[in-house]
C-alpha cells in the first residue's frame, strides 16, 4: 500500500503542475456560473420587456390601461395581419364584442405578447361579466358553477427549482467528473508512455497493482476536484442570481436535503470507476493525443442515453435501467432532487452496477498495463 | 565464483520475430561487461528480459542469484538501468525524480536523504537538483536518469546505449561514471553498437548477432590478432 500512497501523491504533484489539468478545472468552475448568468440575464429581459402590440379598431379605454400595464405597448396600424409579420409582435383588431389576435407563433416575443394579451382581455372580459351582473343585482358566482381550488402539495416556486436543479445538476457533476479526470488520466497513462519514464517506474519493485492504485486514487482526486469546483460555483452563483418565477415571484434556487448525500456517494462511485476506465483506455493509447481519440467517444457513449432521459419529463423506469452506469446515476439524482427521497432499491442497483464497472475496467486496466506490447511497441 | 548476472540458453520472439536463439553468458561484479552487436541483434531485448520487463520463452536469467522469474521484485532491487531514452518525469525537478524512484525502491526518512545527496554530489548534479527537469538539457536529463538508476545502490547497472543522445562532454561523463561504479565492486553491463567505447571500457564481452553468441570472452581474446575490435566484429557478423 505504501507503494500505492507513493504513486498517488507523485501523480498529484505532477497533475496539478500542469496547466492542462488546471485549465479544466477552472473551466469547470467557471462554466456553469457563466451559463446560469446568461440564463437569468434572459429570464430576466424576457419577464420585464415591452412588447408592440399594432392594432386597428376601438380599443375600451379600461382594457387599455390594463394592457399597457402588462408591458404592451400598443400602435394604431392599418391592417394588424400585415403588420404582425413584419413591423410588431402582434397584430390585434378590436371589434365590437371581438378582439382578432394575429401572431407568428414560431417568434417568441409573439407567443409571450399573445399569452399576455389573452391574459387582460380575460380579466378584462370577466370584469365586465361580473359589473353587469351586480348592475342586475345578481350574484357573479353564478358565472362559475363549479369552483375549482388548487392546493398544491409544493411551492411552485420550489418545483420549478426542483425542475431546474433535476436537468442541470446530474448533467453537470457527471460531465465534470468524465471531463475533469481525462486529462489527469491520460498523463498518467498515455503520457508516461509518451515521455518514455514507464520504464523507470516499472523497473521499481513495487508491484504494478499497486502502482496503478496510486494512479487511480490520483485521478480520482482531480475528478471529484472538478466536479466539487463546478457544483460548488454553480450553487455559490445561485445564492447570487435570482431568475423571474410565475406570477412575478423571485425564484432562488436550493438543494433538498435528501439529494445532497446522494450526491456525494454517486460523485464517488462515478469517479473512481471511470478512474479506472479512462486509465485503461489511456494504457492503450501511446501519446496524449491518440489517447484522447480513445477518451472523447467514450464520454458521448456514456452520456447520450442520460442526456435524452433528461429530455423526457417524468420518465418512469424499471429496476433494469439502473444497471446502465451515468443512465443510473442520473436517475437516482433526479429523483433524489426532484422528490426528495431515496429509492434504496435504484441506489443498491446502481451502486452495484457502478463498482461492477469499475472493478471489471480496473481488471481491464492492470491486464493493459502488464502486458509486454506495453514497451515493446511504445 | 558465483556470477552477478548468469543467462541460460535465453529465447524470445516478440511478434512473429525470433529475437533471441538460446544466448548464454554472465557478468561478474567489478567487471565492465560489453553486450555487443548491430541494430536489431538482439541487446536490448536481452536487458529487458533480465531486469524483467520482458518474460523468457525459454532459458534462465539470474540476477544475484535471483532468478528473474520466481524472484523479479527481488531482481529489480538489485539491478539499475540507464538507456538512450533518457525519461524524466518534465514537471518534478532532478531531485523530486531521484525521490520519488527512491521511494519506490523502498528508501525513506534519513536514510533516503542521505542517498540522494550523495548521488547528486557524485554526479555533480548540485547545481541543477531543485530545476524542473523539462528545462534540463540532454546531458543534464542524462545525469538524472543515471542517479535514478543507482540511487538505491544496486549491484548490477545496465546500460542501454547510454551515449547515442548525447554530445562529447557528456559522453564522457558516463564513460567515467561506468569506470567509477566498476571500481566500486558493482557488476556494469554495456550494450553498445560503438566498437572503440567497448574496447577502451570492457573487460569481457558478448556480440551478438541476429539473436545468437557469435563470440564471447575477454575483450583482449574476441579482438585477437585483428587490428582492432571493429575489425574482428565485422569479421564476426560476417561483414567481411
Amino acid at each position: 500500500m505504501q507503494a500505492a500512497l507513493i504513486v498517488y501523491r507523485k501523480e498529484l504533484v505532477e497533475i496539478l503542475r500542469d496547466r492542462r489539468t488546471l485549465m479544466a478545472i477552472g473551466l469547470a468552475a467557471l462554466a456553469t456560473p457563466l451559463v446560469l448568468f446568461v440564463i437569468s440575464q434572459v429570464a430576466t429581459k424576457t419577464a420585464t420587456q415591452t412588447y408592440t402590440v399594432g392594432y386597428s379598431g376601438d380599443i375600451p379605454p379600461q382594457l387599455s390601461t390594463l394592457l399597457t400595464a402588462t408591458s404592451l405597448k400598443l400602435v394604431p396600424v392599418v391592417d394588424p395581419a400585415t403588420a404582425a409579420k413584419q413591423q410588431v409582435d402582434l397584430g390585434a383588431a378590436f371589434l365590437p364584442g371581438e378582439i382578432d389576435e394575429y401572431y407568428d407563433p414560431s417568434r417568441q416575443g409573439a407567443q409571450i405578447a399573445s399569452v399576455r394579451l389573452e391574459t387582460v382581455a380575460g380579466q378584462y372580459a370577466a370584469a365586465q361579466a361580473a359589473a353587469a351582473l351586480q348592475s342586475l343585482h345578481i350574484d357573479p358566482g353564478i358565472l362559475t358553477p363549479l369552483k375549482l381550488v388548487a392546493h398544491p402539495l409544493s411551492s411552485p416556486v420550489k418545483a420549478a427549482s426542483n425542475a431546474f436543479l433535476s436537468f442541470f445538476l446530474p448533467y453537470i457533476l457527471i460531465t465534470m467528473i468524465i471531463t475533469g479526470g481525462f486529462s489527469a488520466a491520460l498523463d498518467t497513462s498515455a503520457g508516461e508512455r509518451e515521455r518514455r519514464t514507464l520504464e523507470s517506474l516499472l523497473l521499481t519493485p513495487a508491484p504494478r497493482s499497486r502502482l496503478l492504485l496510486g494512479k487511480i486514487g490520483a485521478i480520482t482526486t482531480i475528478s471529484l476536484m472538478a466536479a466539487v469546483a463546478a457544483i460548488g460555483s454553480m450553487f455559490l452563483a445561485l445564492s447570487q442570481i435570482s431568475t423571474p418565477g410565475a406570477g412575478g415571484s423571485s425564484l432562488h434556487i436550493s438543494l433538498n436535503p435528501a439529494a445532497l448525500p446522494v450526491m456525494v456517494w454517486l460523485a464517488l462511485l462515478i469517479a473512481v470507476s471511470f478512474s479506472a476506465v479512462t486509465l485503461a483506455i489511456g494504457t492503450l493509447a501511446k501519446s496524449f493525443r491518440q489517447g484522447q481519440a480513445y477518451v472523447t467517444p467514450l464520454y458521448f457513449v456514456t452520456i447520450l442515453p442520460a442526456s435524452i432521459i433528461l429530455f423526457i419529463p417524468d420518465f418512469n423506469p424499471t429496476l433494469a435501467y439502473y444497471l446502465i452506469p451515468i443512465l443510473n446515476a442520473v436517475l437516482v439524482l433526479r429523483d433524489a432532487i426532484v422528490h426528495n427521497s431515496v429509492g434504496w432499491a435504484a441506489i443498491a442497483v446502481t451502486t452495484v452496477s457502478l463498482i461492477a464497472t469499475g472493478a471489471l475496467s480496473w481488471y481491464v486496466a492492470l491486464r493493459l498495463f502488464t502486458r509486454e506490447a506495453l514497451l515493446t511497441k511504445s | 565464483m558465483t556470477a552477478a548476472v548468469a543467462v541460460e540458453r535465453l529465447e524470445k520472439t516478440l511478434g512473429t520475430t525470433r529475437v533471441l536463439r538460446g544466448i548464454s553468458f554472465d557478468a561478474q561484479a567489478g567487471e565492465i561487461f560489453g553486450l555487443l552487436g548491430p541494430n536489431g541483434a538482439g541487446k536490448t531485448t536481452t536487458l529487458r528480459v533480465i531486469c524483467t520487463l520482458l518474460a523468457p520463452d525459454a532459458g534462465t536469467v539470474e540476477v544475484m542469484g535471483f532468478g528473474t522469474r520466481s524472484a523479479p521484485e527481488q531482481v529489480r532491487s538489485r539491478i539499475g538501468v540507464v538507456t538512450a531514452d533518457i525519461g524524466v518525469y518534465p514537471r518534478l525537478s532532478a531531485r523530486e525524480n531521484l525521490e520519488y524512484i527512491a521511494r519506490l525502491h523502498g528508501l525513506s526518512g534519513a536514510e533516503l536523504s542521505r542517498r540522494i545527496d550523495s548521488v547528486i554530489e557524485r554526479l555533480d548534479m548540485g547545481s541543477f537538483s531543485k530545476q524542473r527537469a523539462e528545462s534540463l538539457s540532454s546531458g543534464q536529463k542524462q545525469k538524472v536518469a543515471i542517479a535514478r538508476a543507482i540511487v538505491h545502490d544496486p549491484e548490477v547497472l545496465m546500460l542501454d546505449e547510454p551515449t547515442s543522445n548525447l554530445d562529447v562532454l557528456a559522453s564522457k561523463e558516463v564513460r567515467e561514471f561506468m569506470v567509477e561504479a566498476k571500481g566500486r565492486g558493482k557488476c556494469v553491463i554495456f550494450s553498445t553498437h560503438v566498437m572503440h567505447d567497448a574496447e577502451r571500457l570492457c573487460d569481457r564481452l558478448t556480440i551478438l548477432h541476429r539473436g545468437q553468441v557469435v563470440a564471447s570472452g575477454p575483450t583482449a581474446e574476441v579482438r585477437g590478432s585483428r587490428r582492432d575490435l571493429e575489425d574482428a566484429f565485422l569479421e564476426l557478423v560476417g561483414e567481411k
